[in-house]
């Protein structure tokens, strides 16, 4: 599950930067359930550490300041490459799991 | 020569560290020389000189044993076999030098009757000889217990034999009463000092010898390993 | 738990592991504003969080790792060792490339110390070679140390021996020690005087100095109490990212998963 976060994380970044209790939501709308604080910004710090995502602090309008964080060339790269092989991994699972 | 002395200079520190050593160094051979102060004061200088050979290689056997659980880690920090025990040789005969100076001036002042350049002489081989003793001692017995009963012999051996016997020539402090015998005979010749300085320097190159040729086996490169 | 309980525990648990709390701790922060439920809910508890996010930090996952590269910096091939007519080490290979922390594991008597001891080059095997790249430090079980030499002396001997001048020789001691949270205690004492534990930190700092390409540590946390044995990992894992090829004996296996490969020398049949 762990690897697969990570690539969903990148995913909703490709829709533009945010910060993490913003992309807790975009995961969660896009059907993974609700995920933790506790699991998603360890997730982030490590795509931080490998170069996937790049961060800068914003100091929000009248309230503290945030964390934002956007993909950087590697991590659009990654992902690309990752979406691909999901999409052949799919195509694969689905035609074992057709019934004849 | 950095190296060398950086080693001299802790083994120093340590010694100097070691109370019960020190005291011992002091006051032992002053035991030794008021012993004999009173009917046969002329042996005096010759039991002092067997206390400070004692001591000096009982604080070089300590020395010796302590400094084996560094020196593995050492070598591997870069230093050279010769810089480790060459390093402590050099500590140990500095103490020994500062301890032979008011011994030398106590025998200087309290006897009168004897030679006292020749005095200076059995001092400076004494602790010429009895730095390397004390070392090699504890490079060829694995622990200082041993090594103590080893001194404590050789110290009543030295006392005991007759100095004329054959085999009394086999003990590492023998020119101390050769030499004494100069020093404190009016008569005698100078082939004593020569007789003792020969004693005293084969038995020196000997301790010397033990000392290098343990410590580079113990500490050798191995074969086995190769470091690129 | 009130938000500013768990905050506090969360920052003072970062603090415990040498990790600056201030940005992680906004976020948390921030992110509990928003979301308005329990810390204990989103995050769960403080302190388990924290070691996940140093975790993440530091790398110590094993997914999306590279895998070690190039020549190994320490390789042991067929290594036998006899003592009279048991045999102890029976054809051991071990390698370890920069970068990573090989573990070796093994029940009392199984050759572990031996092992290490034949790789630093102070004991020769009955057969096999070893190859080392670069500089070894190595941490012994016990010893190392002179009794009667205060920690600084100490750094300068051993830097001495590296060819490093005096007071960088102390600062970079000192400075290795106060990551192994050396107690601050007034004057200097000789070796002697510190605790086993205190001593053991200043034997692991000393294998640490001079920053050798391979270092070889000998189960070398006896003594420590809870928190120092964690920041002996800490420092172990802050060597491997340094780019060394770590080496530790150990018979405590709840920290194997930490370790990238794991040398087993339990006998596999009574000898």
């Amino acid at each position: 599950m762990r690897g697969v976060l990570d690539l969903c994380v990148l995913g909703a970044l490709a829709r533009g930067e945010s910060y993490g209790y913003e992309i807790a939501q975009r995961l969660e709308a896009g059907g993974l359930g609700s995920i933790a604080g506790g699991t998603l910004y360890p997730a982030l710090l490590r795509l931080e550490r490998l170069g996937l995502v790049v961060t800068d602090w914003r100091a929000g309008e009248g309230g503290p300041a945030r964390k934002y964080y956007r993909l950087s060339p590697e991590g659009t790269a990654t992902l690309k490459a990752a979406a691909a092989d999901w999409a052949v991994f799919v195509g694969n699972v689905n035609a074992m799991m057709e019934v004849p | 020569m950095s190296r060398t002395l950086t080693v001299a200079e802790m083994a120093l520190r340590e010694i100097s560290r070691r109370r019960g050593v020190l005291i011992l160094l002091a006051l032992l051979p002053l035991a030794f020389y008021y012993s004999r102060r009173g009917e046969a004061y002329w042996q005096s200088v010759r039991f002092v000189s067997l206390g400070i050979g004692w001591t000096l290689s009982t604080a070089a056997l300590f020395a010796g044993s302590a400094a084996r659980a560094v020196e593995p880690r050492l070598r591997l920090s870069g230093y050279a076999t010769h810089q480790l025990y060459l390093g402590r040789l050099a500590a140990l005969w500095t103490v020994g030098l500062a301890l032979i100076v008011p011994y030398f001036l106590l025998i200087r002042f309290d006897l009168d009757n004897v030679r006292h350049g020749p005095v200076a002489l059995i001092l400076l081989l004494t602790v010429a000889v009895a730095a390397p003793f004390g070392l090699a001692l504890s490079a060829l017995l694995p622990r200082e217990l041993e090594g103590m009963l080893v001194l404590l012999t050789v110290v009543a051996m030295q006392m005991l034999l007759n100095p004329d016997k054959a085999v009394a020539h086999a003990l590492p402090f023998w020119f101390t009463r050769e030499i004494g015998v100069y020093a404190i005979e009016h008569d005698a010749g100078t082939d004593h000092v020569l007789r003792g300085l020969i004693h005293a320097s084969i038995t020196l190159t000997l301790f010397l010898t033990l000392v290098a040729v343990s410590s580079s086996l113990r500490l050798r490169r191995r074969p086995h390993i190769s470091v690129a | 738990m009130t938000v500013d309980d768990w905050l506090a525990a969360f920052a003072a648990e970062l603090r415990r592991r040498r990790v600056e709390p201030a940005g992680l701790v906004a976020e948390a922060a921030a992110h509990l504003r928003d979301s308005g439920r329990a810390p204990l809910q989103v995050f769960g508890p403080p302190t388990a969080y924290a070691v996940s996010l140093v975790d993440s930090l530091r790398g110590a996952t094993t997914e999306l790792r590279r895998p070690p590269s190039g020549e190994p910096r320490l390789a042991a091939v067929r290594i036998v060792k006899r003592y009279g007519r048991s045999t102890v080490l029976d054809g051991v290979d071990l390698s370890v490339h920069a970068g990573e922390v090989v573990a070796i594991i093994g029940a009392n008597g199984s050759g572990k110390s031996t092992m290490l001891r034949i790789c630093a080059g102070l004991l020769t095997p009955d057969s096999g070679h070893v190859r080392i790249r670069g500089t070894i430090g190595y941490c012994p079980q016990e010893g190392g140390t002179a009794d009667f030499l205060t920690p600084d002396e100490h750094y300068v001997l051993i830097g001495a021996g590296r060819g490093e001048p005096r007071e960088q020789a102390r600062e970079r001691g000192r400075t290795a020690a106060a990551t192994l949270d050396w107690p601050r205690s007034s004057g200097s004492p000789v070796a002697r005087h510190l605790s086993g534990g205190t001593r053991q930190k200043l034997n692991l700092v000393l294998a640490g100095l001079g920053d050798p390409d391979v270092l070889l540590l000998d189960e070398p946390y006896q003594g420590f109490d809870n928190g120092s044995y964690l920041d002996f990992w800490q420092q172990v894992w802050r060597w491997r990212d340094a780019g060394k090829a770590v080496v530790v004996v150990t018979h405590r296996l709840a920290e194997l998963d930490r370790a990238d490969a794991v040398l087993d020398l339990t006998p596999r049949s009574p000898r």
